[in-house]
Parts: C-alpha cells; sequence; structure tokens
C-alpha cells in the first residue's frame, strides 16, 4: 500500500520528466542549442488555419486568435518547456514564502520586470495589468473567459452589472463606475499589482499564466477601433506584427523591446488555409515549413521514405468521448452509461477511426497532465458480453431500448466519429441508433437546449492543471457542462482542491474527484488528442509541448531556427 | 431605351430591399446563432455580446435599423473579426473576387467561343467530337475535384505552380482555369447550336452564293447572329462565377469575398451575411442589365418599351 502510495505521489513528477523528455524528443534538435549553422534566411513558414477572430487577448477565444495572441503578447507568469508555471513579466513566482501569496491565500502581489516594455519602447507598468483585468470584467466587453476570473473580488458583480442575462437591467455609469472600482486588482506602485480573490484558490495562478488578462496599453485600445492593425498595435511578447493581409497571411517579426529570449528567428509567415488536404500540398510543394498530416495521408506519409522521416507526433492536452444526456432516461441510469461505456472498442477507434493519431482513453486527464492515473477506467475495457449483461442490470434488452439518437456537427471528423458510435452500439448492445447530423451552429443550440442523447465531445485543457477540465466540464456549476451532471461528492472535492495550497494533496483530491467522474461512467472516454506533423528538417528546435492552439511550437517560438539547408 | 434602362434601374431598390428581407428573415430562422458555439458560451457572456452587437433589440428593430445605417453605406460590424466594419471586410476582398471573376469569365468567354466556332464550322469533324467530350467532361466534373487533380500534377508532382494564395501571376492559373472551366464548356455548346443555326439560314446561302469572302460571311452575317443566344447566357454564366467563386476561393485559399460569404454563414455572422448577400445580388442583378442591353446593342430586332 505505502509502495502503491509512493508510485501515485511521485507520479505526476514522472510524467512532467516524460513530457519533457517528449518535449525535447519532438524538437528537431535533441540537445537544445544549435549544433547546426544557422541559414541566412530565418524565415518560418506555418499554417494558421483560418482568419483569427481578433487578436485582442481579452476576445480570443477560438485556437487561431489563442496562436498568434501568444506570440504577440506575455503575461505576468508563463510556462517553461516541462509546463511549470514560470515569471515573464513578473520578476517571480508567487508564493507565500516571498509575500507574493498572502497567508490566507486570499491577495495575490505581482512585481514586475525592470526592463519590461512595450515594442514602441514604452514601460510596460501595473496600470496596463490593472486596465486589462478591468476590460475583461466590462459587461461591454463581452469576454468568453470573463467567468473564468469570477473568484477576483467584485469580478462577478461588475461583469454582471445589468442583472439577470435573460432580463437585463439598465445600469447608469455611475454604479457601473462604483462596480468597476470594487474590482480587486490594483496598481500598488508603477511596478506592483496586487490582485484579491473572494475566496483562496491556488490554482489562481495558472490564470494569470494564460492570454485573457495578459496586459493592454489602454491609450492604444481606446484610441479607435483599428488598433489591431500594422502599424498602430504594439507588443509584449517575443514578435510583433509587421503585416496582416486579412484571410490570407500574417507576418510577425521580432520584438526589439521584448524582455524574454531573443527569437532567432527574424520573420514568421502565418499562412490562411482552412483546407488540410490544400495545407499537405503546400507542404509538398515546399510552401510551408510545418504542417499537420490530413489522416487520410498518414499511411502513405509513414510509407514513404523521405517523409516518414519528417515525422513529428505528439499527445495534446485533450480528450475525445461520447458524453450523454444524464438527466433524461435511459443516461440517467449508470448502469445504462456504464454499459455503453464498455460497449466501444477505443483500440478500433483510434486505428480505423482515426487513422492511428491518438491513444485509447479510458479517463478524462490526459496523458500529459499531472493528475494522469493509467489505471483509472480500466473496468470499462472493452467487453459486449457484460454490456449487456449490464443493461439487462438495468431492466433492459435489446429490444425494450429506446432507440437511440446521437447528434453530431456535420463537419471534420465529427459526423465519423458519430457513424462509428452507431455501429458499436448496434452491433455490441443489440440497439437501434439513429444518427441526426447537424450544422455546427444548429448542432450548438440544440446541445445548449439540452435536447440530445449523445454527442461527441472535445475537451481541451487552457493550462496543465485538472481545474481546466474537470470543474468546468462536470461540475454542476460548470460552464461547459453540457451534460448536466452533477454529483455533490464530485463538487465538494472539486472546491476542496481549488482551495488546497499543498500541491501534492491538491492532485490527490484532483485524482479523487476524477475517479467519481470515471466510476460513474459520465462520459465514454474515448480517445487522447494526438497531433502527426510533418516538419521540414532544416527546422530546428520546434518544441511541441502539448498546449499548442493552432499554431505548432507556440509557445516556444522564440527557440526555433532555420538550419542551413 | 432610356425610359427602359431608368424603369430597370429604379426596380434595382425594390429588388435588393426584397432580398435583404428574405436573407435577414432565413438567417435568424435557422438553427443557431452567432454566440451558438461548441463551447457553450456563459449566459452572462452572452447577454454582454448580444447588448454589444444590438441583438437584444426586437428582429423588426434590427431590420430597421440595418435598412437606415445600410442607407449611409453603413453594414455594421463582423463577429467573426471582431469588430470590423462590414464594409471594411468586404472591400478588401472585392478587387480580389473582382479580378478573378473578371479573369475566368475572359478565359471562359474566349475559349467557349473559339471552341464553338471551330467545332460548328467543322461540324461532326473529330475536333467537334472532342469539343462536345471535353465540354461534358469539364461541365460535369466537380469544381473541387478539378481543383485537387490541378494542384496534385502542377503543385504536387510538377511543382510547377503554388498550391494556394493569391498575388503572383502564377498563383491565379489554376483557380482561373477551375472557375472559367464551365462556362467555357457551356458557352462551347450554346455557341456551337447557335452558330450551327445561323449557318444553316437562308442569308448565309445567300451571302456566299453573292460571292462574299467566307472572312466577311463568318464575322459580318454568322458571329454577329450567333451571339445573340451566347450574350443572353453571360448573366446566368456570371451568377455561376459567383457562387463558384464560394468554393474555389476556399479551396485555394484566396481572400476573397467569397470564400468571407461561406465563413460569414458558418459563423453566424449576421452583419457580414447581409453584406455580402446584398454585394452579390447588386451583381447579378446589374450583370442581367448589362446583358439584356447588349442583346439590344448586337440585335437589332430587339426593342424595348
Amino acid at each position: 500500500m505505502v509502495q502503491r502510495n509512493l508510485v501515485k505521489r511521485l507520479l505526476p513528477a514522472v510524467l512532467l520528466a516524460v513530457v519533457a523528455v517528449l518535449a525535447f524528443a519532438c524538437s528537431s534538435d535533441e540537445t537544445g542549442a544549435p549544433s547546426t549553422q544557422l541559414a541566412p534566411v530565418q524565415e518560418l513558414r506555418l499554417n494558421l488555419g483560418g482568419e483569427p477572430q481578433t487578436i485582442d487577448p481579452n476576445l480570443a477565444d477560438d485556437a487561431l486568435s489563442v496562436g498568434v495572441v501568444r506570440q504577440l503578447y506575455s503575461g505576468l507568469l508563463g510556462f517553461d518547456e516541462n509546463l511549470e508555471l514560470t515569471p515573464v513579466l513578473a520578476k517571480e513566482l508567487p508564493s507565500q514564502a516571498n509575500g507574493g501569496i498572502s497567508e490566507d491565500g486570499l491577495v495575490y502581489t505581482f512585481r514586475l520586470r525592470e526592463d519590461a516594455a512595450w515594442s514602441d519602447g514604452e514601460p510596460l507598468t501595473a496600470d496596463d495589468v490593472v486596465y486589462s483585468v478591468k476590460r475583461l470584467l466590462d459587461p461591454m466587453t463581452g469576454s468568453p473567459y470573463a467567468p473564468m476570473y469570477f473568484d477576483i473580488k467584485g469580478a462577478a458583480e461588475y461583469a454582471m452589472a445589468m442583472g439577470n442575462p435573460a432580463d437585463p437591467q439598465p445600469v447608469d455609469e455611475a454604479t457601473l463606475a462604483q462596480l468597476r472600482d470594487g474590482v480587486g486588482v490594483e496598481a500598488v506602485d508603477e511596478r506592483t499589482v496586487r490582485i484579491t480573490l473572494v475566496s483562496p484558490r491556488y490554482t489562481f495562478a495558472y490564470l494569470a499564466a494564460i492570454w485573457p488578462i495578459y496586459p493592454l496599453r489602454e491609450d492604444i485600445v481606446e484610441s479607435g477601433g483599428d488598433w489591431t492593425e500594422p502599424g498602430r498595435h504594439v507588443s509584449s511578447g517575443p514578435f510583433m506584427l509587421d503585416e496582416w493581409t486579412h484571410n490570407d497571411h500574417i507576418t510577425l517579426v521580432p520584438n526589439p523591446y521584448w524582455c524574454g529570449e531573443e527569437p532567432k528567428l527574424t520573420k514568421i509567415v502565418l499562412r490562411m488555409m482552412a483546407d488540410p488536404n490544400a495545407a499537405y500540398a503546400a507542404y509538398l510543394n515546399n510552401e510551408l515549413d510545418v504542417v499537420i498530416v490530413p489522416p487520410p495521408n498518414v499511411k502513405a506519409v509513414e510509407g514513404d521514405p523521405e517523409l516518414s522521416k519528417q515525422i513529428a507526433r505528439w499527445v495534446d492536452m485533450s480528450t475525445f468521448a461520447y458524453e450523454f444526456n444524464v438527466n433524461q432516461p435511459p443516461f440517467d441510469d449508470p448502469r445504462v452509461r456504464q454499459a455503453f461505456a464498455m460497449a466501444v472498442d477505443r483500440e478500433a477507434f483510434v486505428d480505423k477511426v482515426q487513422f492511428g493519431i491518438g491513444e485509447v482513453a479510458y479517463s478524462l486527464i490526459p496523458p500529459n497532465m499531472p493528475g494522469y492515473d493509467e489505471d483509472l477506467g480500466q473496468q470499462w475495457q472493452y467487453n459486449p458480453e457484460r454490456a449487456k449483461e449490464l443493461l439487462a442490470e438495468a431492466g433492459y434488452s435489446g429490444e425494450n431500448f429506446p432507440v437511440v439518437t446521437i447528434h453530431a456537427p456535420d463537419v471534420g471528423a465529427n459526423r465519423l466519429w458519430a457513424e462509428f458510435a452507431q455501429g458499436q452500439f448496434e452491433q455490441n448492445l443489440g440497439i437501434d441508433v439513429e444518427l441526426e447530423p447537424l450544422e455546427p451552429h444548429a448542432f450548438a443550440a440544440t446541445v445548449m437546449q439540452g435536447q440530445f442523447m449523445i454527442i461527441p465531445v472535445g475537451w481541451g485543457a487552457d493550462y496543465p492543471e485538472p481545474d481546466s477540465m474537470l470543474p468546468q466540464n462536470f461540475g454542476s456549476m460548470g460552464g461547459n457542462n453540457l451534460a448536466g451532471y452533477s454529483n455533490a461528492e464530485f463538487d465538494a472535492l472539486v472546491q476542496q482542491a481549488m482551495a488546497e495550497p499543498d500541491p501534492q494533496k491538491r492532485l490527490a483530491l484532483w485524482n479523487e474527484a476524477q475517479r467519481i467522474l470515471v466510476d460513474d461512467a459520465a462520459a465514454v472516454f474515448v480517445s487522447y488528442h494526438e497531433r502527426l506533423l510533418l516538419v521540414k528538417p532544416y527546422v530546428k528546435n520546434l518544441v511541441l509541448s502539448g498546449m499548442d492552439a493552432a499554431l505548432d511550437g507556440e509557445l516556444f517560438l522564440t527557440k526555433t531556427y532555420i538550419a542551413e539547408h | 431605351m432610356v425610359g427602359y434602362v431608368l424603369r430597370r434601374i429604379l426596380t434595382l431598390g425594390p429588388v435588393l430591399l426584397a432580398v435583404a428581407l428574405i436573407t435577414f428573415l432565413l438567417m435568424h430562422a435557422v438553427p443557431g446563432g452567432p454566440w451558438d458555439t461548441e463551447k457553450p458560451l456563459d449566459p452572462v457572456t452572452v447577454a454582454g455580446l448580444n447588448r454589444k452587437y444590438g441583438l437584444d433589440e426586437p428582429l423588426w428593430r434590427q431590420f430597421l435599423l440595418f435598412l437606415a445605417n445600410a442607407l449611409r453605406g453603413d453594414l455594421g460590424v463582423s463577429y467573426m473579426n471582431q469588430g470590423r466594419p462590414v464594409t471594411e471586410i468586404l472591400s478588401d476582398g472585392l478587387l480580389t473576387s473582382a479580378t478573378l471573376g473578371g479573369a475566368s469569365l475572359a478565359v471562359g468567354l474566349t475559349l467557349g467561343l473559339a471552341l464553338g466556332l471551330a467545332a460548328a464550322l467543322r461540324r461532326n469533324s473529330a475536333l467537334d467530337r472532342a469539343t462536345s467530350i471535353a465540354s461534358a467532361c469539364a461541365a460535369s466534373t466537380p469544381t473541387f475535384v478539378l481543383g485537387a487533380f490541378l494542384v496534385a500534377l502542377f503543385s504536387v508532382r510538377l511543382h510547377w505552380l503554388p498550391a494556394s494564395g493569391w498575388g503572383s501571376l502564377q498563383q491565379m492559373v489554376m483557380p482561373v482555369a477551375v472557375l472559367a472551366a464551365l462556362p467555357a464548356a457551356y458557352i462551347a455548346r450554346v455557341s456551337r447550336a447557335a452558330l450551327l443555326e445561323v449557318l444553316d439560314e437562308e442569308y448565309i446561302r445567300t451571302a456566299r452564293s453573292k460571292g462574299l469572302p467566307e472572312r466577311t460571311v463568318l464575322l459580318r452575317h454568322t458571329v454577329r447572329n450567333g451571339l445573340v443566344p451566347v450574350i443572353t447566357v453571360v448573366g446566368p454564366v456570371a451568377a455561376a462565377l459567383v457562387t463558384g467563386s464560394f468554393i474555389v476561393e476556399s479551396f485555394f485559399s484566396i481572400p476573397g469575398t467569397g470564400r468571407l460569404f461561406v465563413q460569414a454563414v458558418f459563423a453566424r455572422d449576421y452583419g457580414l451575411i447581409m453584406g455580402a448577400t446584398l454585394f452579390y445580388a447588386s451583381i447579378v442583378v446589374v450583370a442581367n442589365l448589362i446583358v439584356d442591353l447588349l442583346c439590344a446593342a448586337v440585335d437589332p430586332r430587339i426593342r424595348y418599351e
């Protein structure tokens, strides 16, 4: 028992080490240091996949926008190559020992680096942090990420100043200003920011490391609608905006005032090719340096003597599953959900449907995140006989089971995933399953109204801590809880974990919460998402972290360079 | 004639108003709104966004506001390109789409007429049969299949042309070829049939029997009269180019208005959908007007009251 606990305790450390090794293994240069001569032209050509909705960090919500925002801005904190928190604009990681976190866990104090500056040479100040946080929460900003910061004192009151969203009330300017002043973020001096929380939350440091509250310059933002265009935009990150031909490409160049590691690349060109096959053709025609391999081309790439040497693959921090509407019969019965969980041949899914891209999953937290437990959910291994028995125990034979409908957005591979599930459930449970593909927005509206039985779902983490996945997707109050799953014990453990200062104890609480979820078969966890890339041999040090949004290696593009070729 | 033109121009307003109203109603009738995304937004956020973009107003008021603003040249702002004015987004892609459409129409017309004329003059020859087969193939091959074939051949295998993008002459070759294929095939068939009909007319035999040079017979009497049916199909062909550009621009990642329109529909970007629809409706209506006027100019028998 002691040994098992020790293994459990060491597991996160081991996993992080594995992630580190994988990250370097995926990079083109294993030493991490340039071992070949730099090419005279340091230009990297990537595919963003489409036009980003915005490069305003307060508003960025989609993967394309986040990918660009991460090049242009930096936060108080960030992540190192092991995905550990690290100071970026802040001088150091806040802790109780250095006075960065108050003893009661309610007040975070960040001291900014002396050399933190904007790309026009202006100093980056505490006011820029305060301005960004308050703008994020402003009810007129409409930021999708505002609710994630409701742990800040006065944040929810300010963001919900108009009252009930279904019946908004007019609010006068004076009241709004009062609520705005009440938000718990203040500039103590030019280089010191203090953030006060409603209750202790020791995972708040992660929220200070992600893009929604990256500092913004008030004079630039308030100067007009086109402040995000080249020439007017200012950066705080490693790169700055050089050119933006809408719907075609974005060009980035190094920010001369960036206070971190100087990029080796002198230019990054982000093409906006939405069709993965077109991007793949462009890579083969030497128009791109990195590309995602479209799944149907995987076998051809693996069998090609040249291309097979250019493959890089790694597991993302995201999980694919089939989710039930747990509040309606027959899926309100855990035995039914468990039967469905045992009726899916996950190996076949990864091999046949995903062309070998991905890893079999039985739980929510993916392998490259702290909290992953490979033993979790093993009881739901593929077993059609036991699945039928479970259905019988729930009072169903194949005949009297209601017709099941699987709704799926008719875009990308969703339809294929739904068809696979249809085949599995029909064949292994002897029930009738109908498929209803819907246009993506119609699908979203259907799901939001709770008018579904089973849907294919993918969950990605915004940061490498289980609270980025567990409470959001399965907490009773979780903003992304589509299934309507509610379990008091799970909710209590999640709350306890968020307020737990000791990372190891916190991890144990997360594990306990996740076990409830998996044992309850809240969803059929099927696979962990993986990326399969082709990288030109002259692209070195492309560090793949598993946290990339739309751009490959986006967190560490300062390290990437082009070798002479 | 002048009265007819004026009347036609005056009908543009009601036609565009009807298009705007139908688009507006359909847009709001389809399930799912701009904020219904796979990752659901918090109701607080949705309320904020609705307030910000005026979507918390009753539908009739939203439509009237849109009309009032549109008359002033303001088509509102885009949701998917957050805060950018629709007019600015459309004008960004306008030149690209116009160049692509214009070049494709020119290539399609020239090639179609040349093939149609050659096939008509050598009726039932090998050339005629080859033209028929090529036209049938071009007309029945889906745009994306033809595009994929050209990319596989000229980009991936031969490395002669870039697989996507826009700006250089090389980048124009494949999209223009793909978009021009259908009009060329259609015009070749129409012009062949029209020219054959004219060649069988008695006045052509009369012209020949009077000893007029063959060149004069062909250019002055045959081609001119054979052009009328061809001109009448230029309107629908232009409309086909517009709809074809949606696919071609998406396939070749061309930053034109066609690709934007497709993206806007999928994103439920109401402002951009309305702006792009009115823009394309205007093109089709004006193209039809020009075609009608051209027909009158070419064929003196046509008189408009």
